[in-house]
């Protein structure tokens, strides 16, 4: 296999509640590379979702031990404006409760990451931003939704717009946490035709879930058990 | 862009922002109404100091100065003034025309005996002046039909200037406005008489001083009879409660302060049983008035009345044909309107700065309310937090977000303050008029009809189980219920009382240094109240964020 794209390495990770140590990782290590899709398979607590965090720096304490290497650069050394242009431009987040934002509208969200990475700047990028996004948001069905607010859309319809949000920025990865985990069976294949259709284009993707039938879509599976890849 | 864009949907979604508002506005305008009110209290003391008494005072109480033309043409000769005026200052009885009968009411007053014409040109005695026909014919139009300037007859105004009753001849006397209980003040600030048979200028009254000798002594008391020829307002509720104004010369009189044959009492008798005369006693004043050429500053012409006075005392000295010496300048006191007025004013002045510092406590409660509002937005905000920086967003745009919010929550609350603050205190005469009559029977019975109304819904809700509609009926049934036998029971409240403020009326212009500061204050301690809830958003780990319940 050529170099991974995003790689981790024996990552270790505990976390404190209250006066107990609670291992969650044990050593695990993962690969991704360029324009594959990897489904991350797992019971509930097995560590999953702390890994993806991890790859994607949305704990920013780190790892324990190990590391993450994105591009063959070890992503611990980054600085805070590296790790959120980071998270801004070279990863995308998708998850179970879609986290959209209720005051902005369905194309306002689709436009955060873009709003985010110009800054002061944004007058002069929003319009091939909006276009981009507008398509985005058109492919996945939504072109009649743009003005509407979260709260006046379905499950489906909103895990499309986070997908939208999560692509807005044409990232290198997408990260997903159990993105049908929260849909009805139909409307979960739905949203994992769109997330394959992205994945025929290129995109890597790592998904996190503990449906099989899910995993089973992906061009590899890695299973966790009690914080360790299991062989 | 983002933190402009969520900022604002923040402030337009929600009503908490709204709370955060009117609480910094009611602290805002809190300290903008009570700081105007002593702020303005101040200024009105100041400004009626010097229009009542010049802008220097030369006085040398009980014993008098004598040679005071001299020393006043010796004054107006100076470059920085403009005039002087001499002045007796002294406590009368007035027995005034009311009640019926034998036993009429008598008060003390501060007597001051004035010649009309440099008194009028030290002070602004003219304007003060109450009773005078209306100027115009527009004047006359917007009066009262009982006014009872209306029906003045038109030499009343001169009369007062020239303190004589122009159809008799005689000398007449200028009340204080608030001298006489027969004065109504109405609503609009003008008088009219309770009576009218006790208009005062139709009236006379009966003045008695007290002459005081040399060693202190009290001399027989005289009285006059004095036709009232006016009134005058100088807007200080205590100089015109307790001053009547008459001649100089009738003053001098009364007080034996005028000009007189000087006995030497210690020679023997002439051949014809005569005390052998000295000279002459020269009449005496209490008091010098003395007011600024414009452009001088009282402190430039006390400095330079100091040195006229040494002069005065000193060509006295040296006039052999004058047995009564001026007294020594060590024994005069030359003072400024605000040092003579100090007791006054100083008081004021350092409980005004007193206020300004008590109610800058004021800025603590509003930077306490809005960190505990922000407190409120950011626990509820925690997992938009956790959304913008998984998409990139950085601590210091999250940070900015709801400084943004802390900003424009003090800047509109502040302006909202100010505001409110302005119209109170514009209306603040009006207001405590209304407060100080009985509450009109339309105002409780709307409270009454509204809190009937409120209880109808309050049950409405009870039938249909909204628990939050229904409380919130009964709540505003209650307050209504409270406002409307509040308003029932009210009985009218002094709360301004001249009698211990000086003025009759509150000031009401607004202190717009105070203003402005008050405003910065608002908008500096709203965003330090929010700085501390928006550096926890800040430094919450995405993860966790997105995690938060």
């Amino acid at each position: 296999m050529s170099n991974p794209l995003l790689e981790a390495k024996n990552l270790h990770k505990t976390y404190t509640l209250g006066r107990v140590q609670v291992p969650v990782l044990r050593g695990a290590s993962f690969t991704l590379a360029q324009g594959e899709w990897v489904a991350i398979l797992g019971s509930s607590g097995s560590g999953k979702s702390t890994l993806l965090h991890l790859l994607g720096l949305l704990d920013e304490c780190d790892a324990d031990s190990g590391g993450v290497w994105f591009d063959g650069n070890p992503v611990a050394k980054l600085k805070f404006s590296a790790r959120n242009a980071y998270r801004n431009q070279s990863v995308g987040f998708v998850f179970q409760f879609y986290h959209l934002l209720p005051e902005l509208s369905v194309l306002e969200n689709a436009l955060l990451p873009n709003m985010v990475n110009a800054g002061m700047g944004w007058a002069t990028k929003r319009g091939p931003a909006q276009a981009h996004a507008t398509e985005l948001l058109g492919a996945f069905g939504l072109s009649h939704r743009l003005t509407h607010k979260p709260a006046e859309l379905s499950g489906g319809e909103r895990q499309r717009v986070a997908i939208a949000r999560a692509l807005a920025n044409q990232p290198r990865v997408l990260l997903a946490d159990e993105p049908t985990g929260n849909l009805d069976t139909q409307t979960g294949t739905e949203i994992l035709d769109l997330i394959a259709a992205k994945h025929r284009k290129g995109l890597s993707i790592a998904m996190v879930t503990h449906d099989p039938a899910v995993a089973a879509r992906a061009d590899r599976v890695v299973k966790l058990v009690d914080g360790r890849v299991a062989l | 862009m983002y933190p402009v864009k969520l900022a604002n949907r923040y402030l337009t979604s929600r009503v908490i922002p709204l709370i955060a508002v009117a609480a910094v506005a009611l602290c805002v305008a809190l300290v903008v109404i009570v700081v105007s009110v002593m702020s303005g209290f101040l200024d009105m003391l100041r400004a009626s100091g010097r229009t009542l008494m010049g802008d220097v005072v030369i006085s040398y109480p009980i014993r008098g100065i004598p040679w005071y033309e001299q020393l006043i043409d010796t004054i107006e000769k100076l470059p920085e003034a403009e005039a002087a005026t001499p002045l007796i200052d002294t406590y009368g009885l007035v027995r005034m025309p009311y009640p019926e009968g034998a036993e009429k009411e008598v008060v003390t007053a501060n007597v001051w005996g004035i010649v009309p014409s440099s008194f009028n040109r030290v002070t602004d005695f003219s304007n003060a002046l109450y009773w005078k026909p209306p100027a115009t014919v527009d004047a006359a139009a917007i009066m009262s039909p009982d006014d009872p300037r209306l029906a003045l007859r038109e030499n009343i105004l001169n009369d007062g200037l020239n303190l004589i009753k122009s159809d008799t001849s005689e000398p007449g006397l200028v009340l204080g406005m608030h001298v006489s209980i027969a004065n109504q003040r109405m609503q609009d600030g003008s008088y009219k008489p309770r009576n009218p048979q006790w208009f005062m200028p139709k009236q006379v009254v009966t003045l008695t001083l007290v002459p005081i000798s040399a060693k202190g002594t009290i001399a027989e008391p005289r009285e006059r009879v004095f036709p009232v020829v006016n009134e005058f307002k100088s807007g200080v509720y205590q100089i015109d409660k307790n001053r009547v104004m008459i001649s100089l010369a009738e003053a001098q009189k009364l007080l034996r302060m005028d000009a007189g044959t000087l006995y030497d009492m210690q020679a023997p008798p002439n051949a014809d049983g005569t005390l052998p005369v000295l000279g002459t006693s020269p009449a005496k004043v209490h008091k010098v008035l003395v007011r600024a050429k414009p452009g001088v500053t009282p402190d430039q012409l006390q400095t330079a009345v100091f040195a006229a006075y040494e002069k005065f005392a000193f060509d006295i000295a040296g006039d052999p044909s004058k047995v009564v010496m001026a007294p020594r300048v060590e024994t005069v006191n030359i003072l400024t309107w605000e040092q003579h007025l100090r007791d006054l004013i100083a008081p004021v002045e350092k409980e005004r700065e007193m206020m300004r510092i008590l109610f800058s406590i004021v800025y603590l409660v509003c930077a306490g309310l809005v960190l505990s509002i922000f407190w409120a937005i950011v626990q509820e905000k925690t997992r938009d937090v956790g959304i913008l920086r998984s998409v990139g967003a950085s601590r210091p745009g999250i940070l900015w977000i709801f400084l943004q919010y802390g900003l424009v929550i003090g800047a509109i609350g502040g302006l909202f303050g100010v505001g409110l603050g302005w119209l109170v205190i514009n209306k603040i005469n009006w207001i405590h008029e209304t407060i100080g009559q009985d509450a009109p029977a339309w105002s409780y019975t709307t409270s009454f009809l509204i809190a009937a109304a409120s209880f109808i819904m309050c049950m409405r809700g009870a039938v249909t189980g909204v628990l939050l509609s229904t409380l919130l009926w009964l709540v505003l049934g209650i307050t209504m219920i409270l406002v409307g036998v509040g308003l029932l029971l009210h009985r009218g409240t002094l709360i301004w009382d001249p009698s211990v403020y000086y003025f009759a009326t509150i000031p009401d212009q607004v202190d717009w240094f105070t203003a402005i500061i008050t405003w910065f204050g608002a908008v500096i301690f709203s965003v330090l109240g929010a700085s501390i809830p928006a550096a926890k958003a800040a430094d919450i780990h995405p993860v966790r964020a997105l995690r938060y319940e």
